[in-house]
């Protein structure tokens, strides 16, 4: 017995007025499968996970993520948003409040879980990615690295069942971007379902089940990581991995 | 006659207690004009055109329009059509109107300062968008506005002496009114120009309290 896919995309269509920007994406994340997206700049990478939970819409195709379908104007985003962790390139911590009610605030007013219990899963969270001292200061004092694993465990605290990163380590000094991956690797570990778009050809060489390599709007291959990175079946692939290893 | 404010201390109660009065209108007009403004703003980015149209009229009408001419058609123009306010409800009326049209704009400045992506994030979060206003967005909203807004409350305390053309026993009121029966104009006018000095200037140091304790991250 096959559980349905976490997420499914079928045959995306988005364009942003005259530019086509996803042109027919197929994809699917299976239940604590982690899957890295790789790609050039502008290659659609963002608008795909963006569509994932609905900061985007699509013209044309279907998406289901966590059991919601997507394709329906009836369907309420922010129900879809509560099963779908997101992790941006600029971190996005709020910056007028501590890093505790950072954490603190979704679960409280989206979940009404009460105030001791969100702290709770608060502090457990920043235990987790290595930040209890930082509790009680605001997030600007922090180092990029430090923000990232905020807005991580910011993510976590709504418990979600899927978490989408988009090149979570791609704003950072190089010296904090280990610390990001390692939290990221700890959560892959423990069966998250994780869809990751990055740069880091080691961290999806090591964590990933599936890298899906998309160029120009379009998924050109996907495979296990030996498979795309030691054997790419297309001059775009191998183009594009030459630039970056 | 020789300068002598020793002449008018005795009527400085009176002053001070005019200035009470002039501190409340403004007060009350600061407050209730800017949550207005808020809503002001919030109709000019409605998906509603005739809200956008309507919010976009009471901004132009009440901004391009002095508050003087505004005061006199609430207080001498409304009665013709039955409504009738006395002279505090008038001001206040007034200049709580011309508040939300001027913080309107303010606000939507302060909005627009705040990065979209903390916005994007709140909504990632599954956060409703009254949600992601009034905890996301408002606070840094504001801090980035602080300094436009103490403006405007200044402006407008100055602005409350409007009120003694329809006998609001305000400050500039009680002045205007101790000159003719003292007729020390040079004292009056001096003491009465300090205290607004002073009230302004508590103001602005108020201000800048709230930015270091309220707005501190
Ligand atoms: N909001 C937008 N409006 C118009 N064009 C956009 C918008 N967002 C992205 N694009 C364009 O879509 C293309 C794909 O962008 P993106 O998904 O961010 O690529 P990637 O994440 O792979 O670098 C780019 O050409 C980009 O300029
Ligand atoms: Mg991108």
């Amino acid at each position: 017995m096959s559980t349905p896919a976490m997420i499914l995309a079928q045959d995306i269509h988005k364009r942003f007025g005259d530019l086509e920007v996803l042109k027919g994406i197929d994809a699917e994340v299976d239940e604590r499968e982690v899957v890295c997206l790789i790609g050039p700049s502008g290659s659609g990478k963002s608008t795909l996970l963006r569509c994932m939970n609905a900061l985007e819409k699509f013209q044309k195709g279907h998406i289901t993520i966590c059991g919601h379908d997507l394709t329906g104007s009836k369907t309420n985003v922010n129900e879809v948003r509560r099963d779908v962790g997101m992790v941006f390139q600029s971190f996005n911590v709020f910056p007028h409040m501590l890093v505790l009610d950072n954490l603190m605030l979704a679960p409280m007013k989206v979940l009404k879980v009460s105030k001791a219990e969100a702290r709770e899963r608060a502090m457990a969270l920043l235990e987790k990615v290595g930040l209890v001292d930082k509790a009680k200061v605001y997030p600007t004092k922090l180092s990029g690295g430090q923000q990232q694993r905020v807005a991580i465990a910011r993510a976590l605290a709504m418990q979600p069942k899927v978490m989408l990163f988009d090149e979570p380590t791609s704003a950072l000094d190089p010296e904090t971007v280990g610390e990001v991956l390692e939290v990221m690797k700890a959560l892959a570990e423990e069966g998250m379902t994780m869809m990751v778009v990055t740069h880091e050809m080691g961290f999806a060489r090591e964590v990933a089940d599936r890298v899906l390599f998309m160029d120009n709007g379009v998924v050109v291959e996907q495979g296990p990581p030996r498979e795309i990175f030691d054997n790419p079946q297309h001059d775009r692939t191998r183009a594009f991995l030459s630039k970056i290893l | 006659m020789t300068i002598d404010f020793g002449a008018v201390l005795p009527y400085l109660p009176v002053m001070l207690k005019a200035l009470g009065i002039s501190i409340e209108v403004t007060v009350l007009s600061f407050f209730i004009g800017s949550v207005l403004g808020i809503f002001v703003y919030l109709g000019r980015r409605s998906g509603l055109a005739p809200l956008r149209w309507l919010a976009h009229g009471f901004i132009e009408v009440f901004r391009n329009t002095p508050l003087l001419v505004q005061l006199y058609l609430i207080y001498f123009g409304l009665p013709e059509v039955g409504i009738n306010l006395n002279p505090f409800w008038s001001t206040l009326a007034g200049m709580t109107l011309n508040n939300a049209a001027y913080t309107a704009e303010i606000f939507r400045a302060g909005i627009e300062s705040v990065p979209n992506g903390l916005v994007e994030a709140a909504g990632a979060l599954g956060m409703r968008f009254s949600q992601t206003f009034r905890f996301i967005v408002l606070k840094p909203a504001i801090r980035n506005v602080l300094p436009a807004l103490t403006n405007q409350f200044i402006v407008l305390f100055l602005f409350s002496s409007v009120g003694s053309v329809i006998s609001l026993n305000e400050l500039t009121s009680a002045l205007a009114d101790l000159n003719q029966r003292t007729l020390r104009t040079l004292e009056i006018f001096t003491i009465g120009g300090i205290l607004y000095y002073l009230t302004s200037a508590v103001i602005a140091g108020s201000s800048r309290l709230a930015e270091r304790y309220l707005f501190r991250w």
